[in-house]
């Protein structure tokens, strides 16, 4: 207790910075609005928010956390969503186990692109990640159409958990709030884990590199130890997905899928913690309501994710958090 | 000796850029290399920080062969660089560049426990800002520092290393004269204070006949002489390398 003390006096340091205590608000604000986001918006669309926000967040380990640009999430969405499917499909398991298959398969895919890629940087890593998620995507399609179905989809049975309470998975209510907690959960778990000396030392590497190495860290198995995070939490967005659907779909191991999560990551801002789930959010409910009125809402989309990355060049999240910094910088001591 | 190097050399394709150099440094001892622009010195520190490996010879530390350990494994043993043209964390505050580094001792891979829960980092990492005098900056992002004051955080990301042997590579480069004195005057202190060993290079050889223990002339990638900083000033063959061919860099 006296050491304690003695510490705190010695201390006259504040460590968290105002970004990190404003983003921890902005995340509880933000998983508030989740509770009642159904009511807000049609649940399907709240369900896809909240899961497609897990594997925006997923994806940012890498792209604004460590400063590695992946093009391939697709496969590890699209390997979590069969490997939770397949359990079920094949081995009747439950839907925990299910999801837990799921993370064990999106962290497969992860080993695999850190095995062949964890050295290479920039557009290389880019592009290794890319063809391994394009290979896959063909290998679901044809090779393994005898385990994935191809392009008619592995479809689920309809799906109910028992514990810790029952819930009916048909229910769209019930779903949503299935999804809600454990993309609630996924959330504080990686505010916790970007908040752990791991996380700090991925900013080091995010930073400067050349300078982190020097400082005596490994950044291989470091980079190495965040591409299975990200792929272990993109999988687990995979497992939702394919229970939100109902079923596996190869759709999401396309390319398309790595390019979305892309645009819905740098629309909320890539340096900030909250920023790709607020991306996403807003990406999904204009996609949602502008393709209510046109077939061509691709091109609408496409125009309005310019027009706003242009309005805020840091994302729309990351801008609020750059202009609050510059309205502090002033009275700042 | 602590650090010991026999008959380094580095080639880059037909340049010879650090060519048969013997180097020796006792524990607790300041130890600058000078030469002219191109002379080697980068290339001769960073056969010592790890950074490249030498095309011959050897480097001991600590009686240990190093000549092939990595960079980030030399720094685990105690051998910290700093860098000529700084090198900070630029968005991360000036506590937590130091912090970081002085973390990389303790833990690298912990995904669960907060990084500000160490109390001993954040006590050494305050020990350290103090030293380099930007205790009261500690909550300022480091991109906001003036240049004085980032090749100051530097030498504080280096020195939370731990280091046996700390490498500073022309740390007053870019300072105005004030600023140079200043400074030559915190290496020594860190040097007297920590018992740290220190490797420094400069082109400007005012700079380091104050403070250093003994200085090595380097020209052409080959090692000149090497003295005491009297002795080097009364050098013949170094003046000539210095003034005779009008060769002094900096206009000070």
């Amino acid at each position: 207790m006296n050491a304690k003390k003695q510490i705190n006096e010695a201390a006259a340091y504040k460590p968290y910075s105002w970004q990190t205590v404003l983003e921890f608000r902005a995340m509880w604000v933000v998983l508030a609005l989740g509770i009642v986001l159904p009511f807000l918006v049609s649940k399907p669309l709240a369900t896809e928010i909240m899961i497609y926000a897990l594997f925006a967040l997923a994806f940012n380990l890498l792209l604004g956390h460590t400063g590695m640009i992946s093009f391939g999430h697709a496969g590890y969405l699209g390997v979590g969503s069969y490997a939770g499917a397949m359990v079920v499909f094949y081995g009747g398991v439950g839907v925990w186990v299910s999801l837990l298959a799921a993370m064990a398969g999106g962290a497969l895919v992860a080993v695999i692109v850190a095995l062949l890629a964890v050295k290479r940087k920039g557009a290389y890593f880019a592009m290794i990640s890319l063809a391994i998620a394009q290979m896959l995507y063909f290998l679901a399609l044809s090779p393994f159409k005898r385990w994935t179905e191809g392009e008619d989809s592995l479809k689920l049975p309809p799906l109910s958990v028992d514990f810790p309470i029952h819930l009916n998975l048909s229910d769209q209510m019930q779903l949503y709030y299935f999804v809600f907690v454990i993309v609630a959960l996924a959330v504080l778990a990686q505010w916790r884990l970007l908040n752990s000396p791991f996380g700090h030392a991925l900013k080091g590497i995010r930073e400067n590199e050349d300078r982190i190495r020097a400082c005596g860290f490994n950044i291989t198995r470091i980079k190495f130890l965040s591409i299975i995070y990200s792929g272990l939490f993109s999988g687990l967005a995979g497992g939702l997905l394919a229970i939100y659907l109902g079923a596996a779909s190869v759709t999401t191991l396309f390319w398309m899928t790595s390019g979305v999560v892309v645009m819905q990551t740098v629309l909320g801002g890539t340096h900030t913690f909250m920023g790709p789930f607020i991306g996403t959010m807003v990406f999904l409910y204009l996609r949602n309501n502008i393709s209510n009125y046109t077939d061509r809402w691709e091109m609408w989309v496409g125009a309005m994710f310019m027009a706003l990355i242009l309005l805020f060049p840091e994302g729309l999240w990351g801008t609020v958090m750059q202009k609050i910094g510059e309205r502090r910088r002033p009275s700042a001591s | 000796m602590l650090l010991q190097t026999k008959g380094v050399c580095k080639y880059f394709g037909g340049l010879k850029a650090v060519d048969q150099v013997d180097f020796s440094i006792e524990q607790g001892k300041l130890k600058s290399i000078i030469g002219p622009n191109g002379a080697g010195k980068t290339t001769f520190f960073n056969l010592v920080s790890g950074l490249y490996k030498p095309t011959h010879g050897q480097v001991t530390f600590q009686g240990k062969d190093v000549s092939h350990a990595s960079m980030n494994q030399r720094s685990q043993l105690g051998i910290t660089k700093t860098y000529q043209i700084t090198s900070i964390f630029p968005r991360l505050s000036v506590f937590e560049n130091v912090r970081l580094s002085a973390q990389s001792r303790v833990s690298m891979f912990n995904s669960w426990r907060k990084a500000y829960s160490y109390s001993a980092l954040n006590n050494r990492t305050m020990e350290i800002l103090e030293h380099v005098g930007l205790a009261d900056q500690q909550g300022r992002t480091a991109s906001e520092l003036s240049h004085g004051e980032k090749r100051y955080l530097e030498i504080g990301i280096a020195l939370a290393t731990e280091p046996t042997i700390l490498l500073l590579d022309e740390p007053t480069a870019g300072m105005s004269p004030a600023e140079t004195v200043e400074a030559t005057h915190l290496i020594r202190k860190l040097s007297n204070e920590l018992k740290l060993t220190i490797i420094l290079i400069e082109h400007d050889i005012s700079v380091v006949m104050g403070i250093s223990d003994e200085v090595m002339v380097l020209h052409e990638g080959k090692k000149l002489a090497e003295d005491t900083p009297e002795k080097i000033s009364a050098n013949e063959t170094v003046q000539n390398v210095y003034l005779g061919k009008g060769a002094e860099p900096c206009s000070r």
